[in-house]
Parts: C-alpha cells; structure tokens; sequence
C-alpha cells in the first residue's frame, strides 16, 4: 500500500531522464508511519529493527561530554606555546578550535520564555529571517554603556555614508540607532545578555508626519555558552559570539566595522554544517507532541549534472513516529546521542530510497525547516517559535564558539 | 639657445632686472652665462616656472622650444610629485589666460596635480577668466572638471562661495550645466538658495527636462529652504553627479599615496607599512591591517598619546607611560614604532586582543575561505603573511595563534601554496614538549616531505635547522640569564625543566636525522639536500660550546656515509668541518665532566659512535683502508672482487676520493707537467704528500684541514687515547 504523492512535475520514471534545467524533487511522505508501525511484526523491514538493538546497547553507553579541561589564558600570548597542557585542541581533528563538538545534549524542552524575557522583545526576534556571523569577544564592551553606543554607532553610520564625495545625500541620512538589552535570554551565569540593535531612518524628502522606518536589525547572543570557555576570557572580555543580522549588507558591513573599532573584535560568517542540521531536525521532531510542528521539511541537492534539488515534506506525526521509536520519549535520561539522531536521518534517508532508489545521503543536506523554525546551511535562521528558541539558540551558540580563534 | 628665444620674438622684456631670464643672457658677460648655466642645471623645475609665469599674451606657441622645454619639465614634476599650490596658481593662470594658446590650455590643466592644497584664490581667479569668455567651450568644461577633481583638496572656500552668484550664472549654458550644477551642489550653503535661482533651475528643467544633475541640485535647495521649492522632489533621487576625475584619478591617487609614505617614511623603520591597493574591490577584509586608531571612549582628562602621534623613537620612549593601545591591536603591526611599543606591553588582555585578530584572519583565509588561487588573493596572503613574519623577527617571538594555525593548517597545507612564508613561519615557533611536537609538527610535516620534491625537502630542512637555531638561542639567553632551569616565560604557566627542553631538541634532532637518512636515500643523495643537512648537522655538533646545551648527539649512518662518500668536495669539507666541531665539543664535556663532578653526563654511546664515524672516515681518506672488518662498512671480499676494482681499499683516501680526484690531477699535472702517463701514486711519495696537503688546503678546504690537523699527530687532545686507531701522519 505504497502512496507516494508527487507535487512536482518531476515524476518518478524521471529519474533517468536527462534533466535540461536544474531539476528538482518536492515529495511528501506519509509512509513512514506505516512502516515503523509494522516494524515489530514485519520482516520486511528489518532495518528498523537492527536500529532497535542498537539503540538499546546505545543508552547505556550514554554518557555525558567528558569535561573540558579550562583553558587558561596567559599573559603574555605571544612567544608563548599553545600547546600547554589545557588547551589539547588537537583531540579534535581537523576542527579549529579547543572546543570539543558534543556527541550528546539534552532533548529540547519547551519553555515559556515569555515568563522569563519581555515579550516584546521576544516579538523581535520571531518572524524574521537571520543571517548568521559569528564574533570574537567584545573587549571593553558594557551593558551599561548601551546608550552612547546608539549615539556612537548613528554618528559613525552618518560619517561613514557622507564619506567621499558628498553625492549620497539625501539617501538616508538621519539614522536612529537603538541598543536594547534583551534581558532574560541568557541560560547561565557565565552567558552574557542579548543586545539588540535596530537602526532606523527617516528619508530626507519623507513628509513630515511619516514614521521612521527601521532599515537593519541585528542582534548578539550567547545561549549557554561553553562555561570553562567563557571564564576562561579575562573579565574586560565580553563574549557574545553569534550575531544575527537582517537589512542591507552595506549597513550590515558598516555595524561589523564599528564593532570591530570599538571594541577590536572580529566578525566571520557562520556557516552550518550538516551535522547542525540534523541535530535539529532531530530535537525539533522530538518537539512534536508538546508543540505542533505541522511538517519537517528537508532540502537536499544531489551532486548531479546539472544539480538535483530534492525537497522532503515528511508529516510531523510520521516524523515523529520514527523518531520516537528511535529514542522512547518515556526515556528517563532526557540526553539524545548523536547516534539516535543519524539513526533518525538514515531512517528518513532510506524510506527515500525505497520509493526512487537515490540515496540522500550521498548529497548534502540543504536546509531543515518545521513550524518552529527553519536552518539553511549557508547560515540563515528562522525562528518560528519563541517556546523553543533556546535550544536553538544553544546549538547555534556552539557553533559559533567553535569558530573562535584559539 | 639665447639666439632662438629672441628669433620668437619673446623678449620684450628687457627692464634690467638682476635675476635671469635666459633671453638676456646674450648681452651679459660670459661668466655671467656660465653660472645662470649652472643654476638652470641645478633647478631646471624652478627656472621652468619661472619662465612660464612670464609668458604674455601675444606670445608664439608654435615652435616656441623654450616654453615646450619648461612645459615638459613642469609636466614631469608634476606627474611625479605633484605641485606646490603657488605653482598650481601659477599655472592656471597662463592656461586659463590662453596666453600659451588653446592647446596648452587644457595639456596644463591635465597634469595640474596637487602636492598639497589647491589655493582657492587660484579657482576665483580661473572662474574670472571663465567669465572673461575667451576660453573655447571645451576648456571651460575641463576646468570645471579639475576643479570638482580637486574640491575637496582647495584649501578654503569662503571665497569661493561668496562668488557663488557668478557660478550660478553658467548654468544656462548647455554644456557647462551638469558641471556647475555639480559644483553648486559642493558650495550651497541656506543663505545661496534664492526664489530667483529656483526659478532658473527650473526654467532650465523645463527646457532640458528631468536631468538627474538638475533635479539633485534642486533636492538640495529643497533640503535648505523647503519653502521655496514646491515641487515634489521624488525622495529617492539616484545619484545625479558622475564622477569626472577620470584625467587626473591615476596621477592624483599616485601622487597622494607617495606623498603619505614620505610622511609615513621615519614611521615606519624598517618594515614597510602595506599599501591598501586602490583597485581592488574585495568583500573580505581580514587580510587588512588595520589603520592605528585611538578608543573612541578614551578619557580627555590624562594626557595621553596615540600610538598614531608618534613620530620618533624619541618620542616613544619619552611618553612611553603615557601611550595609549590603539582601538584595534592588529594596527600595532603596521609599523615598527607601534612593534617597539607592543614589546613593552604588558597587559594580557591586549595580547589576547592581538591574538584574537590575527587568528582570525589567518583562520578566514586559509582555513574557512580557502584561496582560490586567484594571484590577487594569493599576493594579498603573502604580503599578509610577510608582514607576520617580520613583526615575528622583529619581536624574536613567534605569536601563539600563529603557532595554533600552523599546527591546523599543515594537515590540509598542499606545501606549495606560499611556502616560503608558512616555511618561516614555521621555524619561528616556539619550543613545545617533545610529546605534542610529534602529534601536531612531525605528524604532517613528514607526510608533506616524502610526498614532495627534492627542492621541498631542503626547504623543510633549512625550516627545522632554523627552528633548532633559534631554540638554542633562546636557551642559550636564558642560561645567561640565570639558572639552568629554564622557563618559558617569565609570566607563563608552563615551565620548562632543562631535561624537558633536551628532550625536545633531542627528539628534532631525532626527526631531521630520519627525514634526512631516507630523503637522501630516496633522491639519490642529492647535492643539495645532503648540504641543508649538513648546515643542519653545523648546528648540531655545536650545541654543547656554542649554545652551552649539554646535549651532544651523533649524526646517523644515514647522513655520514653518503656525505663521506660523496662526489662533491663541498659535502665532504662540510663532513670534515662537523667532525671537528664533533671532537672539540666532546673534548670540552670530557674535560668538564672531570672537573665538576656530574653536572651532566654524556651517555659512553655517544663516544663511541663518534669514534667509530672519526674511524672509518681516517681509514677511508686517510689509512687507505675503508672496509675494515667490525665497522660499519664491512663489505665481504668477494663481492667487492666482483666490481673488479684495482685497489679498492684506496678508492676513498685523499688522492681518489672522487670529490678531489679532480685536485690530484691538477696537483699532478703542477708537478710533473712533462709526463704524459699519470700516477697518482707518486704523490703519496714523502715530501709530494705535504705538499699535496698544502695544495688542498690552499683550495679552501678548511674543514677537511680542521679535521686532519686535530686528528693526525700534530695535535695532542685528551681524546687521542680514546681511539684504538689513531691515523699515522703518513701513509
């Protein structure tokens, strides 16, 4: 009883056609539910029940991420080794930093963040979509201080924008910058709270009675934050190390270049990497029963010529209906292993298979998006909803702390 | 010369004045010409202005080689160092003038490039001869066009402004429009906008309609007195004013950035500040140095100096207490002030500050971004990495986030894409526990170095003798310093025990000792990888008397035997000259060792190896006796009967060793010039051998000299009695 819903023109028996233009694939599943439903009787399927036994010699290994040693700063940094023994960043090859990427975290909780953090401010960060950059510590920088930094940060944007030959006038002139603190967001004592900034203008010609319009937003963040990394920093330091912006990229690129004058920090863009994705795919699938996600949908693009775009819409109870056979939700450790989660993909990844015979894994995962947020791979956020936003923001956080420069 | 400028006729001139117009120098005395001659040659630029500010109405252009002679030497000042503001005056007025014709109008106006500033009488004076009317239609664009060219460098503009009437006034002509409109946009002040000139600017839109030019300029009257303009001005207008610097952008732009560096020049001594190219456009700008700057929140109340005030060393060290870190401390490395300053910081967050930069930059170019092998990228890398690289030499220390990439870049390092640069920087990294030098350094260096050429192979050992140099250097320091324990740093959390550090430098040496040994066996003992090791091997067999590390370590058969036995006389003099440095230092640690009483101990093997080296390589050069049975080399008799060489136990003693056979045969040929049939053998013969010997030594062989003076009979040492078999003096 295979139904397979094809939205696109793209048909099965496509597959073997050579495509003229990139082609594409929109499918989606109603499948799964049917087959991990008769995965303990059936043995057609005896994928799912191998990654039974697996997970069950998986929960008791579960350990928690073996702690990091501190990494102490020493004063003078240069002609200094950094090899001493705490920093040990070569336990994880090839990545770029003393941070270890963790194999297991905790399963996303739902939050009233509201209770917690203004509800306005909240209101700013949903619905927009967020480019990601991650920053090095802020030194100097002062929740304090927030005021003058507005009046700092417009009157460099102004400076900055009649540079040059003064033809640029009356493009944007009047620039209105606010730094507000999003007070609540941070997890832990260490983490530093959220700032946000929004710069508005007022055209030159507008008439007298329009409002101004907010042209860039933007905002830094730390959201449980490595603690032995964050007190590792000398207390001028400041660290707020993912920054999300939303507006042009030249106001984007005239903000990272106060920062980086007023405090000499440095900004980088943060690209994800798959394994990020499918760890949300994951957490917000086991989201499901408390908050409806009304649909995972996965991207991928298959390394075809030319390119193949498959787009995946899996119906959230299936979804999570694998996912919950994968990791028990009556679990009493509430820790998900990186092995529950590629099982989780793979399970996803071979119902696909078993329709068009392509193996998804052999492309690259694009983007994931649920109704509670989307990621793209390139480093764009949604945030869909406010109740999870911390698991979000905590994984994001991570990643962007291990970009950091050691 | 003189008899020509008079044939034009230029000389109406004759008012007696005592300075020197050359048309008069006809009827002055010859000497009188004679040092006019000099002073001309001396100060060609200045008498060529001189001569141009003369020129008046009426005067010939064509042919005029006086003018066309000053014209070119003005020109080519001006191109190249651009002109003092009297001089611009000086010029505008006889181009604007026409008094040099038409044609020279506009050639003056093309090199008209400030030094300095532009003085705005000069502009009020070029817009009365505007106003004159005589100009050509074309001349009068192209100084409007220098003009906003030079805008922003006209020293004041009062002046200018309160003329701003007669500005005005040209905007009806068709052509001049969009330039002046450009022009009055650069001066309107509130108090020019009148209900008059709005009407003109739109009686003229109305005639030419909606040009981008007019209506920005109208926009800008709307901005001052919205009053007066009641047309809607739509609210995003596009940019309405091309840019018309094009003549003048390239030399302008030249000009400017030479005349910077001359101010910059005492600034920085002896590293060159990088020039942010002009042309580039690039999205990343990590690879820049950032300009220094002071913290826009610092504190008026202390005095206080930014680094970017300081012009002297003198001046440095007399505010050294005052001097406040720049806003960004990646600007400490522009300049060797700034690298001076940075040496007497103390502060950890700075270092910090410092480190974060630099780490970040390397890491988004070579890690995140990788370079996509456009020469622009890589150019801009490597003037990036050189510049780390000579703030590194000039600080005598290597950064830490320097040393941290390098460890994450060389496991994905091609070695090839800037390998000079990464090479260096390498060999500036600092001392590290024995343990993690093989896990982060030998690791990936010994994949690069068995899969790369020859040529990569000697870089990688000039890279890691470099390195040992620079460590036994250190150490050397801090023994003189006091104690023998070392630390690291003095603030550092890490020390060092001496044992420590020996375990370090042994297991280098232990690694280049292996590279070594098989790279030569891999490339056929190539002549230039067996002299980088044997520069190596220098620095090795020396550790003890120059660098006072009670370290003495043995070069391995590896590297000993192709040098001994090499075809090339430089290798085997390098040999001599190691294992005379070998013996001296081994004699002074026996010596030592008898003195004080374990202080440190050389391990019997150490002894013994090097004696059995010294061994074989007497017998080989000197006993003629190579393949002695117990050695190294114990070849079986009938084998080497196979090769069907005559005498083989003398194929390597001084006369036939192949690297100075050569030396025999001249030596023969000095000698016995008569004979036709050689025999080397005759040179073993008593008083030929010395002189033989002198023959060598007098080629520059000092090493294989050092070596057979300390180790035959003329020379007494406490080691002689080591060796069962000391060379005889003769054969």
């Amino acid at each position: 009883m295979t139904r397979c819903r094809i939205l696109h023109s793209a048909d099965v028996c496509d597959f073997g056609r050579k495509y003229s233009q990139r082609a594409s694939i929109d499918y989606v599943s109603c499948l799964v539910a049917w087959h991990y439903g008769k995965a303990g009787s059936s043995n057609r399927l005896p994928v799912f029940r191998l990654w039974f036994l697996f997970i069950m010699e998986g929960r008791g290994s579960a350990v928690n991420t073996p702690a990091r040693r501190p990494v102490t700063r020493r004063s003078k940094s240069y002609g200094r080794s950094c090899v001493e023994a705490p920093s040990y960043f070569w336990q994880t090859p090839g990545h770029l930093t003393v941070l270890r990427v963790p194999t297991s975290r905790g399963a996303a909780k739902s939050q009233i963040i509201t209770d917690k953090v203004d509800p306005e401010h909240i209101a700013l960060l949903v619905k927009n979509e967020w480019k990601l950059c991650y920053v090095t510590p802020l030194h100097g920088f002062r929740h304090t201080q927030l005021k003058s930094y507005s009046k700092h940060l417009s009157a460099f944007m102004v400076a900055e924008k009649q540079r040059g030959v003064a033809v640029e006038v009356g493009l944007e002139v009047g620039f209105t910058v606010t730094f507000t603190a999003l007070l609540g967001m941070a997890e832990t004592e260490e983490d530093a709270e959220t700032v946000f900034i929004q710069i508005q203008s007022k055209p030159v010609f507008a008439a007298a009675g329009d409002a101004p319009k907010v042209v860039w937003r933007g905002w830094l963040t730390c959201v449980n934050g490595d603690p032995e990394y964050l007190r590792s920093l000398p207390p001028d330091f400041v660290s707020l190390p993912l920054f999300c912006t939303s507006g042009p990229e030249s106001l984007t690129a005239l903000v990272k270049s106060w920062f980086e004058r007023a405090f000499d920090c440095n900004f980088g863009s943060l690209g994800l990497n798959s394994t990020t994705l499918n760890w949300l795919a994951a957490l917000w699938t086991g989201c499901h029963p408390t908050s409806n996600i009304r649909y995972l949908k996965l991207a991928w693009r298959m390394p075809t010529q030319p390119p193949l775009d498959v787009s995946y819409t899996v119906n959230p109870q299936d979804a999570w209906g694998l996912w919950n056979s994968i990791h028990p939700e009556e679990s009493t450790e509430d820790r998900i292993e990186i092995k529950d989660v590629q099982s989780f993909m793979n399970g996803l990844e071979t119902h696909f298979f078993r329709h068009f015979k392509m193996y998804l894994s052999a492309g690259t995962l694009l983007k994931v998006s649920t109704a509670l947020g989307s990621v793209h791979l390139d480093g764009k956020i949604k945030i869909g909803n406010s109740e999870y936003i911390t698991t979000l923001l905590t994984l994001l956080t991570e990643c962007a702390l291990l970009k950091m420069p050691t | 010369m003189a008899e020509l400028s008079n044939l034009t006729g230029l000389a109406p001139d004759q008012s007696g004045e005592t300075d020197s117009t050359v048309s008069t120098a006809s009827n002055r005395s010859l000497r009188l010409a004679e040092k006019e001659k000099k002073k001309g040659e001396a100060d060609p630029f200045g008498l060529a202005v001189k001569y141009l500010s003369r020129v008046e109405a009426g005067t010939v252009v064509r042919g005029n080689d006086e003018l066309e002679r000053s014209l070119v030497v003005v020109e080519t000042v001006a191109l190249s160092n651009g002109l003092h503001p009297d001089v611009i005056a000086v010029l505008l007025d006889l181009a604007l003038s026409l008094n040099a014709g038409t044609a020279n109008c506009t050639r003056v106006l093309k090199f008209l490039i400030p030094a300095t500033v532009v003085p705005q009488e000069a502009i009020v004076r070029g817009v009365s001869w505007l106003c004159a009317g005589k100009m050509p239609m074309n001349a009068q664009v192209f100084f409007v066009r220098w003009v906003l060219t030079v805008f922003d460098l006209i020293d004041c503009k009062d002046h200018l402004r309160s003329i701003y009437g007669f500005i005005f006034s040209f905007v009806t002509e068709e052509n001049l429009c969009p330039f002046i409109c450009h022009l009055l946009y650069l001066l309107t002040m509130r108090e020019h906008v009148h209900a008059y000139r709005v009407r003109k600017l739109l009686d003229i839109q109305a005639k030419m309609g909606r040009q981008p030019f007019l209506t920005q300029l109208l926009a800008l009257y709307k901005v001052f007195r919205p009053d007066l303009v009641t047309v809607s001005v739509p609210s995003r207008v596009r940019t309405g004013f091309k840019n018309y610097n094009a003549p003048w952008k390239v030399a302008l732009s030249a000009v400017q950035r030479k005349n910077k560096g001359a101010v910059l020049v005492d600034q920085s001594l002896s590293l060159d500040v990088k020039e942010k190219p002009l042309s580039r456009k690039r999205k990343l700008h990590h690879l820049e140095i950032p300009p220094l700057s002071s913290v826009f929140d610092s504190n008026a109340k202390r005095k206080v100096f930014g680094l970017q005030e300081l012009r002297s060393f003198k001046q440095l060290l007399e505010n050294i207490d005052n001097i406040e870190l720049p806003a960004q401390m990646g600007s400490l490395l522009g300049s060797a002030l700034s690298l001076h300053y940075l040496d007497c910081v103390q502060d950890e967050s700075a270092f910090l500050r410092l480190n974060f930069w630099l780490g970040h930059s390397l890491q988004e170019e070579f890690l995140l971004c990788p370079v996509d092998g456009s020469s622009d990228n890589t150019s801009e890398a490597c003037r990036f990495l050189s510049t780390i690289l000579s703030s590194q030499q000039f600080l005598q220390e290597g950064f830490s986030s320097t040393e941290s990439f390098l460890y994450k870049f060389l496991s994905v390092w091609d070695g090839c894409l800037l390998r000079p640069q990464i090479l260096d920087l390498l060999s500036d990294i600092p001392l590290m526990p024995s343990f993690y030098m093989r896990k982060l350094l030998f690791e990936p260096l010994k994949q690069l170095y068995f899969s790369s050429t020859v040529f990569f192979k000697c870089s990688v050992i000039e890279c890691l003798n470099n390195m040992l140099v620079k460590w036994l250097t250190w150490h050397s320091v801090s023994v003189v310093k006091g104690g023998l324990d070392i630390s690291l740093n003095s603030n550092s959390t890490m020390a060092m025990t001496l044992s420590g550090f020996m375990d370090s430098v042994m297991e280098l040496v232990r690694f280049v000792g292996l590279l070594a040994s098989e790279g030569l066996r891999l490339e056929n003992c190539h002549v230039l990888l067996l002299n980088q090791t044997l520069a190596f091997y220098e620095t090795v067999c020396d550790m003890f008397l120059k660098f006072s590390l009670p370290l003495i370590i043995m070069l391995p058969a590896g590297v000993f035997y192709p040098a001994l036995f090499a075809t090339d006389s430089v290798s085997v003099d390098r040999l001599g000259y190691i294992m005379y440095r070998y013996r001296k230092n081994l004699t002074l640690a026996k010596r030592q060792e008898k003195q004080r009483e374990q202080t440190f101990h050389i391990s019997r093997n150490t002894y013994k190896e090097f004696n059995r080296n010294l061994q074989a390589m007497v017998n080989s050069m000197w006993n003629s006796s190579w393949c002695l049975p117990g050695s190294d080399l114990e070849v079986d008799k009938d084998l080497i009967a196979l090769s069907k060489v005559a005498e083989p136990w003398c194929c390597f003693d001084l006369i036939h060793h192949p690297a100075l056979f050569s030396y025999a045969i001249e030596f023969h040929q000095k000698c016995w010039p008569e004979r036709k049939d050689v025999d080397l053998g005759s040179i073993k013969a008593g008083k030929y051998w010395n002189w033989y010997m002198e023959f060598l030594f007098n080629q520059g062989f000092d090493g294989l000299n050092n070596f057979i003076q300390t180790n035959t009979g003329h020379s007494s040492s406490s080691l002689s009695s080591r060796d069962d078999r000391q060379p005889t003096s003769q054969p």
